[in-house]
């Protein structure tokens, strides 16, 4: 007790009272032991009170020291890193997979990968890839096996996932009415005992790695036709290996390195996966001479469709003239595999809460991603607005240096595309020629700032209006009479088909025989022709050469056409007034060409090929170059087939449907 | 027995509570002594010159940029102060050798170089390099202030800031982005949670306390101390523009917030003032920059930008602010050559002044000049019809940065006190009617103009 020299003030009569607390307890004097009792108390409570003092100290001593150091303010402190690898260091997994008629479900490790009991959905053939070194889900697909040509899309997945991975299958509802030979026998390489016998309605599950050993398979066999087989749930242990093993062994560059990252989360991206010849991630097209669009900001909308993304950001950077640093992928909503997807390229990726439903959201989406494009570029006067689902021509920014400087000195101009809505394999044929047209096709356009800025962003669709962004600019109000540039042939190609507003069958009828440039280098012929004024000369010249065609002919007819090369030919059709489309959408339809909506018309004419003759149609009255039809000739009526209710319908909501 | 025991108790808690007041002094005074020995250390360290350390450090870091063609320019202040001493003669001779090395060799913990964000590629490659080369370093990222304004968008994380150490010397590599109103933004400095706090000392950083905004400097290539590097050409300008570049970044969550509690006017009309306002303001903005007034903006632009970030549709008018000190007679002559009409002028320039412009189509432009007292600062208000004199109270203030409707533009850095003293603590309640006489929270009557001055007090055009 010696050593309490420095004392505080209370520590004197603090050291008598406890020595008089056993004398006075000896001495059993009740007035003093009182007395010492409450200096105790007395202590006791100054003690707590400069401890307290003592640790609010110390603590603002800390802070400041903290301050000094660094300014360490930061408002979204939590950047705590979650460990992303919970399986890193087991050696085994289990894995439980079930499937039944109505339900499938995995589980890895007690967590849910795959949960699917929606009705009439999912039916098929569920596959799971999971990394063998981490045990994370690197793919996820469901073939539906029981409708046609869907083995072999699994046949294609199945032999791009790379040796050593482990697979997972489970049957929901039915998956062997069109399960063909060719992928029972993939099944039966992978291991399995039972996938040469699957039959209808038979429930099946099976875990393996890919050219390596079988971790268990189940099945139960269906009874009956009219019955589905019992409910099979398979629960095995997956061995993992080590995290060596499960990679290649590229050459340590930068590039590999973003392809290490990505191959070792994602499967079903081919060959830039393989070990020994893996396809470049980096394309380094040639660059432009005197590119006029290096510096223009390149907006790419995504939504969750990874492997389209991969195909068009392929295009996309092997494409002359391109600058990967110009390039924003925005992508709707937090999906991981397409940020993976934009990472293995090197680009920068933006995410989109998504706000709205269906088209509001997409159409909140677009809203959003231009308004960040202009903000991260400021210095921008145009963005190039490109969409996941397109192939991006070799002379896409070629295409687009020669004609920008039209967008910025033309005012009646509305946007530059790289999209001919008419402009299928029979229809076009000039990849150096240019058309205005009153309707925006979109399908990677251009965008003026000035008319973003000033124009469509402060009225753009509120979410609460279901409406589609590019149906909204096509409307009058927006558009103002103004024009559109597009190519004869177009400079981007539409390959999406599951989309939101696709299926197949829209697809295959509109979209597939869409001719494609895959010339380098076009030279544009007489861009400025395409000045407001400079085009009527060009109309009038046309049409003061073009030969008119027998009218008298069924111009849906082959024949109508005579079988030459190289001439311009007109035809004039019914046009009682502007809105007037009767008859342009029979021939668009016998022509097979785009019929769902009025596309590509300029004053009620259109341009197309036919037998690599330029056909010009002209509707009459209506349109301005009505004077340039011969009075001998009387124009074409046809007229609608007579429609059911029901179809009339149609051709409204798939117009909505082409974006 | 149990009075025994009551005793003993409190002895023991006695003793014990002392031993921890002892431990709790202990400890102190131990960290107190460490504190201070740290910091008694340092500058020591950094006292004992250690010359050409700077410089080799300096040279080694300019051949790493330059091996990986990355424009980086000199921004350090110090350095820059003292080459705008010589900037004469370094202009004159960009190519002399230099008998003595005389900027990059005075003993500094840091030099600061700036890097413009679009002219590099982000290539790993550098920091390989750099480790390489021996360096270790540092990078701070964070949010993209370019995406905060929108919705829901989440962004990569830019980096902000790097710091390259080698030996005792550190270089603070600032990097700045390009933003939407044709001005450049570094961002502020903060370290994450799992950061060493010590890798340098960062409080005595230039750059990084607070964002800062920046015109687009135009670049000199030089050489100082045989070394060539790129210096903004006129480096007494830029040093005048650092000391007042702070940047505030609008409030957007709250602005969201607000729009949720009281949705937008998404009116035709609205759409229309909103945009007739903003080409307003660009206008203001180009001709009060020309003639190099600084103006900020006030009342109602002020508090839209503050509370909504964005014009406020109902507002029906631009309401700018200068100090009175800062007025030039060529305003009016300048603003007409814009073909902004005077409409009205109250007050004159020792009292109260007040200057009106008509813009397109019934939008206003209103400049109020600002006069300072020792602890205030107000404008003057003036009723045509009765000659009556009224006064607007604010607490001081300092003016930043921000950029709204694609502008660069100040604001009163004490943003709140300002929108406080002027709209009360309703301000977040949007009000349709206002009077300018009677609805501003911090209006004082300031008696009557004499008549006979009435006809140089109220024009009216």
């Amino acid at each position: 007790m010696e050593e309490w020299k420095p004392n505080p003030p209370g520590k004197p009569h603090k050291k008598r009272s406890w020595y008089l607390a056993w004398k006075y307890k000896l001495m059993n004097q009740r007035a003093l032991r009182k007395l010492c009792q409450t200096g105790a108390v007395l202590f006791l409570l100054v003690t707590v009170i400069v401890n307290i003092k003592l640790i609010l100290d110390t603590r603002r001593a800390a802070y400041e020291e903290e301050e000094e150091s660094a300014q360490d303010y930061d408002d979204e402190m939590l950047n705590v890193e979650v460990p992303r690898h919970p399986v890193n260091n087991k050696k085994v997994l289990d894995v439980e997979v079930y499937s039944s008629r109505s339900k499938v479900y995995v589980a890895v490790d007690g967590t849910t990968v795959l949960e699917d009991e929606a009705r009439e959905q999912g039916r098929g053939i569920h596959v799971i890839v999971l990394n063998q070194a981490t045990g994370h889900v690197m793919a996820k697909r469901v073939f539906d096996t029981y409708s046609p040509h869907e083995d072999e899309a699994m046949v294609l997945f199945l032999n791009m996932v790379a040796r050593g991975r482990i697979l997972i299958f489970t049957i929901k509802d039915e998956g062997s009415f069109h399960l063909k030979e060719t992928a029972k026998n993939v099944l039966k390489s992978l291991g399995s005992q039972v996938a040469p016998f699957l039959s209808w309605r038979d429930m099946w599950t099976f875990v393996g790695k890919k050219g390596g050993e079988v971790y268990g398979e189940k099945h139960a066999k269906s009874p009956a036709l009219s019955t589905w087989g019992d409910p099979v749930l398979l629960k095995t242990e997956v061995h993992l290996t080590s995290v060596e093993d499960a990679e290649c062994h590229w050459p340590d560059t930068e590039l590999n390195r973003r392809r290490k990252r990505f191959c070792s989360k994602v499967e079903g991206y081919g060959s830039v996966c393989s070990c020994k010849d893996p396809t470049p991630i980096e394309f380094n097209p040639d660059p432009l001479k005197d590119n006029k669009v290096f510096d223009v900001p390149v907006a790419v909308i995504a939504g969750n469709r990874p492997n389209y993304l991969y195909r068009m950001l392929r295009s996309l950077l092997s494409a002359q003239g391109v600058n990967p640093q110009m390039i924003t992928v925005f992508i709707d909503g937090y999906y991981e595999e397409p940020m993976d997807v934009v990472e293995l390229f090197g680009l920068s990726g933006i995410q989109h809460t998504p706000i709205s439903i269906k088209n509001a959201r997409v159409s909140q989406h677009y809203k959003a991603s231009l308004t960040a494009t202009f903000n991260l570029f400021p210095d921008a006067k145009f963005a190039v607005v490109l969409e996941e689902d397109l192939d991006i021509s070799v002379d896409f920014f070629s295409f687009l240096s020669q004609s920008i400087h039209l967008l910025e000195e033309d005012e009646s101009l509305y946007c530059i595309s790289a999209w001919n809505d008419q402009g299928y394999e029979h229809t076009a044929e000039d990849p150096s020629l240019l058309y205005r047209v009153e309707t925006m096709p979109g399908l990677g356009w251009v965008l003026r700032k000035s008319l973003y800025k000033d124009e469509l962003e402060p009225k753009w669709p509120t979410p609460e209006k279901l409406w589609d962004w590019d149906m909204w600019m096509r409307m009058p109000e927006q558009r103002k009479g103004r024009e559109c540039i597009i190519p004869d042939i177009s400079r981007s190609y539409h390959f999406g088909i599951v989309g939101l507003n696709m299926n197949g069958y829209f697809h295959e009828a509109y979209f597939k025989k869409h001719k494609f440039n895959t010339v380098p280098n076009v030279q544009l012929k007489n861009v400025e022709s395409l000045r407001k004024d400079n085009y009527e000369t060009e109309i009038h010249r046309l049409l003061g050469e073009a030969e008119v065609l027998d009218h008298s002919k069924n111009p849906c007819e082959d024949s109508f056409v005579p079988d030459t090369e190289g001439r311009i030919y007109v035809m004039f059709i019914r046009m009682e007034q502007e809105a007037d489309f009767t008859t342009w959408t029979q021939l668009a339809k016998c022509l097979h060409i785009w019929d769902l909506d009025v596309r590509g018309n300029h004053k009620g004419l259109w341009r197309l090929f036919r037998k690599k003759n330029h056909f010009l149609v002209v509707g009459v009255p209506a349109s301005p170059y009505s004077s340039k039809k011969p009075s001998s000739v009387t124009p074409i009526y046809m007229e609608p087939p007579a429609k059911e209710e029901g179809a009339v319908a149609v051709p409204a909501v798939a117009a909505a449907e082409q974006t | 027995m149990q009075k025994i025991n009551r005793n003993v108790v409190l002895a023991l808690l006695s003793l014990t509570s002392l031993v921890f007041l002892l431990f709790q002094l202990c400890y102190y005074k131990f960290y107190l002594s460490q504190k201070n020995g740290a910091a008694f250390s340092k500058g020591r360290g950094s006292q004992s010159g250690q010359d050409s350390t700077r410089w080799h450090v300096v040279r080694k870091f300019l051949g790493l940029i330059s091996s990986h063609n990355i424009p980086v320019y000199l921004i350090d202040p110090l350095i820059l102060g003292l080459v705008d001493k010589d900037i004469e003669q370094i202009r004159s001779s960009p190519d002399a050798p230099s008998p003595e090395c005389k900027y990059f060799c005075a003993p500094r913990d840091f030099t600061t170089f700036a890097l413009l964000d679009k002219t590099w590629k982000h290539d790993v490659g550098l920091f390989r390099t750099a480790e390489k080369m021996g360096f270790q370093w540092l990078k701070i990222i964070n949010k993209d202030p370019r995406l905060d304004g929108m919705d829901d968008l989440s962004g990569m994380e830019i980096p902000l800031h790097y710091i390259f150490k080698l030996a005792s010397h550190a270089i603070h590599l600032v990097v700045f982005y390009e933003r939407s109103g044709d001005f450049l933004w570094h961002g502020p400095l903060r370290l994450k949670q799992h950061m060493d706090r010590k890798f340098v000392p960062f409080r005595k950083l230039h750059f990084g306390r607070y964002p800062g905004a920046y015109e687009k400097p135009e670049l000199l290539l030089v050489s100082i101390d045989d070394l060539k590097v790129q210096i903004p050409k006129n480096p007494s300008s830029f040093l005048e523009e650092m000391s007042y570049s702070r940047f505030l970044e609008c409030r957007y969550r709250e602005a969201r917030a607000f729009f949720q509690l009281y949705p937008d006017d998404a009116s035709l009309e609205a759409v229309e003032f909103r945009k007739k306002a903003k080409s307003l303001l660009h206008l203001a903005a180009l001709t009060l920059n020309n003639l190099g007034v600084k103006f900020w903006l006030s009342s109602g632009t002020c508090l839209g930008w503050y509370r909504q970030c964005n014009v406020i549709p109902h507002s029906k008018d631009v309401d700018l602010g200068i100090f009175i000190r800062d007025y030039k007679a060529d305003i009016i002559p300048a603003f007409q050559k814009a073909g902004l009409p005077l409409k009205h002028k109250f007050g004159k320039v020792e009292d109260s002044l007040e200057l009106s412009f008509q813009g397109e189509d019934d939008v206003k432009l209103d400049i109020f000049f600002f006069y300072e007292e020792d602890d205030y600062i107000w404008n003057g208000g003036t009723q045509a019809k009765s000659g009556k004199k009224f006064k607007y109270l604010f607490p001081k203030f300092t003016l930043c940065w921000t950029e709204f409707v694609e502008l660069k533009v100040h604001v009163p850095c004490e943003t709140l006190q300002y929108v406080e003293a002027n709209y009360g603590p309703e301000w977040k309640v949007p009000v349709k009617t206002w009077d300018w006489k009677s609805s501003p929270f911090n209006v004082q009557d300031n008696g009557v103009w004499p008549i006979d001055e009435w006809d140089n007090v109220i024009q009216i055009y």
